[in-house]
This record gives C-alpha cells, sequence and structure tokens, in this order.
C-alpha cells in the first residue's frame, strides 16, 4: 500500500531554498487572489454611485475612516503595492514565459547553476524592483497628500 | 477552446488592462475635473466629517463617470479584467481540484459569476453614462 | 601532495544525526521520523549515511539507488528540505549537525524513502519520447548538422530522477499536471530535425494539464542535478505554441543522405 504524499498549495509559501522565482510566483498568485477579491468590492462598491450624493459621500467617508483615522488610505496604499507588483511582475512573466530575453540551448556544465533564472532574466527582476519602488512611491505620496510628483 | 488561445489572451487582457487601468487612476487623479487633485476634502469647521470636495466627491466622480470618453473607458476596463481574473481563478482552481468533472463545475461557475459581476459593473456605467441615479 | 590530499581520509571527522522519514506500509501507520547517529568520514555521501543505518542500526530503513555515482536517477530525495541525488550530496558539505532526510513530494510512498515514479514515466511516455516519421523503414540516414544538435543537446541529459517535479509548485496540488520533466522531453523530441510528429504531440503538451500550467516558478531547474534547466524547455515550448497558433509550425525536414540498398543485414 502507497501513501498519497502531495505537498499542496501550503509548499508554495516554503519556498526557502528555491531562489527568487519561486518567491515571485508565490507573491504573484497571492496577490492576483487579492486583486479579484478587491475587483468584485470595487464593483459593488462604485455601484452606490446610483443612490445619489448623500449615500455615495457617507460611503466614501465610510472608506476614509473605516476603523480609526485615516485608515483608508493605508488599505488603498497596499492595494496599491499589491496591484503595482502583480502589474510588473506580469510584464515580466508575459516577456519570459513565451520565451523572449531567455538564453539559447546551451551545454549545462558542472556546478548547473540555471542560465534560465538568470542573465535578462534577473535583469527583468531587477528593474521591477526599482520601478516598483519609484511607482509605488508616487502612488502613496498621492493618496496621502494628492500631489502628483 | 484551446488551452493556448484562452493563455493568450490573458496575456493580451494583462498588458491591456496596464494600459486602461492607469487611466482609471487618472481619472481621480491628474485628469479628475476639480480645481484641487485631492482625494478628499472635509468641511473641518463643523466638527463632523462632511464632504465638501475632492476628487472622490459625488459631482466630481459622476462628472467623470457621465463622460462617453470616460465611460468607454472604464466599460472596455471591465471587460478586460473580469475575463483576466476569473480566468485565473478558474486556472487556479482547476489546479487545486484537478480531475474532468470538478474542472467543468469550476468552469461554468466561473463563468456565472463573471457575467454576474460583468452585468452588474455595465449597468452601474451604463446608467451613469444616461445622466444616471438621482 | 597525495598524503596532504588524504589527511583525515578514513578517520571518523564528527557525529551527524539523521532525521528519516519512515513509513511501513505494512502497519499502515503514518509516516513518522526517526533519529539515527552516524559517524561521518571524509567523501561520505549521504547516501553512504543511509547505508550506514541499513548496516549497523536499523536494517528496516530503505532507500532505491542504483549506479552511486549520479548517473540513474534513482536516489532523489528531499534532504534538508531541497531534493537532492543522495549519492551526489557530500555530508561535510551540507556542513549541518542534523540531516534530515524526506521522500520525494508529490509522489505516492512505497515505503520509507522509496517513491513510486509511474506518474512520471506514464507523463515521459505520453508525450511520445522518440522520433517520428511517416516512413515504416527509412532507406537513408538522416543528416544533421552539430548546430542543430545544439538546439535540444542539453535537454537531452535529463536522468528521469523526477526531483523537477517534486520541486514543482504546480504538481504539488495537480496530480494531472504533465511536469516539467515530459515538457522539456517533448520540447527536446519537437525540436529535432529529424522528428515530424509536432501536431501528433500537440493534443498532449497543449492540454488542460498540459504546458499551461507552468507558471515559471524556475524550482525545476534550481533542483536538476544534471543542469537541464527544464524551465527553459518548458517556456521555448510554450514561444513554439504561442506562434503555432498564428503561423502554423513548420517542421524541419532533415536532408537524407544516399540511399542504402537495404538496411536488414547490416553488422
Ligand atoms: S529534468 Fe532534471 S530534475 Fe527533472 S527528471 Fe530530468 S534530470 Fe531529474
Ligand atoms: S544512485 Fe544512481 S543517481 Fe544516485
Amino acid at each position: 500500500m502507497t501513501i498519497e504524499n502531495k505537498k499542496g498549495w501550503i509548499s508554495w509559501f516554503n519556498p526557502f531554498r528555491y531562489g527568487t522565482d519561486r518567491w515571485m510566483y508565490s507573491l504573484h498568485r497571492l496577490t492576483g487572489i487579492i486583486l479579484g477579491f478587491y475587483l468584485i468590492a470595487h464593483v459593488w462598491e462604485t455601484s452606490h454611485i446610483l443612490d445619489g450624493p448623500i449615500t455615495w459621500n457617507s460611503l466614501m467617508v465610510f472608506l476614509d475612516y473605516p476603523f480609526g483615522p485615516h485608515f483608508g488610505p493605508f488599505i488603498l496604499s497596499g492595494v496599491l503595492l499589491v496591484a503595482v507588483y502583480h502589474a510588473l511582475n506580469g510584464i515580466r512573466l508575459t516577456i519570459v514565459e513565451n520565451g523572449l530575453m531567455l538564453p539559447k540551448p546551451y551545454r549545462p556544465e558542472f556546478p548547473y547553476r540555471p542560465k534560465s533564472l538568470k542573465g535578462l532574466n534577473n535583469v527583468l527582476k531587477i528593474l521591477l524592483g526599482v520601478l516598483m519602488i519609484i511607482i509605488s512611491a508616487i502612488g502613496i505620496y498621492f493618496i496621502f497628500t494628492g500631489v502628483i510628483l | 477552446m484551446r488551452e493556448s488561445r484562452i493563455m493568450f489572451l490573458q496575456y493580451m487582457t494583462g498588458l491591456l488592462i496596464l494600459v486602461f487601468g492607469s487611466m482609471h487612476f487618472l481619472a481621480i487623479s491628474a485628469l479628475a475635473p476639480t480645481s484641487d487633485k485631492i482625494l478628499y476634502l472635509y468641511n473641518s469647521s463643523s466638527g463632523a466629517h462632511t464632504l465638501i470636495g475632492g476628487t472622490l466627491n459625488y459631482y466630481s466622480v459622476k462628472a467623470v463617470y457621465t463622460s462617453l470618453a470616460w465611460g468607454s473607458v472604464f466599460e472596455l476596463l471591465l471587460t478586460f479584467l473580469v475575463f483576466h481574473v476569473f480566468n485565473g481563478f478558474r486556472v487556479i482552481l482547476s489546479e487545486q481540484f484537478p480531475g474532468g468533472t470538478s474542472e467543468k463545475i469550476i468552469t461554468y461557475s466561473m463563468l456565472i459569476v463573471a457575467l454576474i459581476i460583468f452585468i452588474y459593473g455595465s449597468n452601474t456605467i451604463v446608467v451613469m453614462l444616461n445622466g444616471g441615479g438621482i | 601532495m597525495q598524503e596532504i590530499a588524504l589527511k583525515g581520509f578514513g578517520e571518523v571527522l564528527k557525529t551527524v544525526t539523521f532525521r528519516v522519514r519512515r513509513y511501513d506500509p505494512e502497519k499502515r501507520e503514518l509516516a513518522k521520523y526517526m533519529e539515527y547517529k552516524v559517524p561521518v568520514q571524509m567523501g561520505m555521501t549521504v547516501l553512504d549515511g543511509i547505508l550506514y543505518i541499513k548496516e549497523h542500526l536499523d536494517h528496516s530503513v530503505s532507500a532505491r539507488y542504483s549506479c552511486r555515482m549520479g548517473i540513474c536517477g534513482s536516489c532523489g530525495m528531499i534532504i534538508n528540505g531541497k531534493e537532492q541525488l543522495a549519492c551526489q550530496t557530500q555530508i561535510l558539505e551540507l556542513n549541518k549537525d542534523l540531516i534530515k532526510v524526506d521522500p520525494m513530494g508529490n509522489y505516492p510512498i512505497v515505503k520509507d524513502l522509496v517513491p513510486d515514479l509511474s506518474k512520471l514515466f506514464r507523463n515521459h511516455g505520453s508525450v511520445k519520447p522518440y522520433i517520428i516519421r511517416e516512413e515504416e523503414e527509412p532507406k537513408s540516414e538522416f543528416i544533421q548538422t552539430p548546430e542543430q544538435r545544439e538546439e535540444y543537446a542539453m535537454f537531452t541529459d535529463c536522468i528521469l530522477c523526477g526531483m523537477c517535479l517534486s520541486a514543482c509548485p504546480t504538481n504539488a496540488t495537480d496530480e494531472l499536471y504533465l511536469g516539467p520533466q515530459s515538457l522539456a522531453q517533448g520540447y527536446r523530441y519537437i525540436t529535432d530535425n529529424r522528428d515530424m510528429g509536432f501536431n501528433e504531440r500537440l493534443n498532449v503538451l497543449d492540454s488542460k494539464h498540459g504546458v499551461w500550467r507552468c507558471h515559471f516558478s524556475g524550482a525545476c531547474s534550481e533542483v536538476c542535478p544534471k543542469g537541464v534547466d527544464p524551465a527553459l524547455g518548458v517556456q521555448l515550448l510554450r514561444q513554439l505554441l504561442t506562434s503555432n497558433s498564428f503561423v502554423k509550425y513548420k517542421q524541419k525536414e532533415a536532408t537524407k543522405g544516399p540511399e542504402r540498398k537495404s538496411v536488414s543485414g547490416v553488422s
């Protein structure tokens, strides 16, 4: 009798030792799920515009002050970070998953470091990090102050 | 449909969401039809929180919604988003529960939920385009 | 020079604890961990450690191995949280006092450290890992230049150890997924210029649990003991399938060499 030994979805979040790509995969999934639920909530939220100015404005005030002073902007900043990550990593995956910017087949040589995870793919990852810091800094600054750089 | 076509659409809608999604941010920031581009402007003197301005104020948002250009941007964005999100959910769920029947159930239930969200969201956009609400 | 190289050879340098996951199929007990103290000499691999346990401490510990030199691909297991070939992993290089040995994940376990790899071989077979031609009996050789060979040569190094399926996060939930190994092999045969079987493989590779369930987490390439880089193969295969839905993939026809009178009877 054999016994099942599936690692299950929990292993997405056990990515020690598997390198950055594995982390980015897990985060991409997680942010995608969050954004999906955010879309549903957002469609529901914006549908209140049909109920006229009083309902809409009080809903906006509630979303700005949900659990305490200015908690809303923090939630909004979180959504922004999640969305920026998902978008930038999505661009990277669109490029890389369609075989662009990857090395040509090569001869493996000891100590067998995979080249598809290095090289231009690594450049894209660094670019992602830099762009993410810039875009989310601008976005969060706007959310809190209303000023666009 | 072949899986390669579906996933091609997934990539393409992803890129289109990027374009239309950033435009949709501009609607409440740089391109908002108010003089100051802050999200919330409160009347602090009266003590209670009353929204007197800001890009999220009713009249500002309504002005955005009633313009045909923004309306079509929102409608297109909604279409792409609904496809991208629910196809993503289908992929995640069918990887979670593989097998013929469970995948059929997942595919059809995702289709139904996607249609509901799409119709619900389009309703808001279309009603607002026609002068909208109260 | 010789003496320096051999210094410390044959002496017990330290004692490490092996924490081995056990599963007894007869008692149908759930898997549990057992600890063994193993004296380590220079050059001892994890497989040697397990064999030491088997000889001296507990005869019932089971592991699968054959060549002890990283060629047969039998001894893949999870060593300290990462898939590695037990016969290629030096205990002293791990530099830990506790070595945790688990059977590979995502396969059913037969006993202790022995996984049931039939899923791997079934998936490998389903992508038709052989050259497909229309003619029954070729009359001449197919010419292949060294450059044409380079296009797929790296994927031929696969030893079917199955560690990539154990590391893959999609395989962790989706047992119908073909897995990086089979997809890379599919790519290897499609790009071979002697092969004509692209359309026959398309149905399997482009299915609901085919190439599109890869999300490029790169774990397969990270653990592959032969540097096959299956993730690269999967992405290149995907490029091929995407472009195929716009411009039909043209199979490279190998030029034929001079015709032979009879193939049979040639020694
Ligand atoms: S691709 Fe690498 S890890 Fe996967 S079965 Fe082949 S040799 Fe093993
Ligand atoms: S025993 Fe053959 S690969 Fe380890």
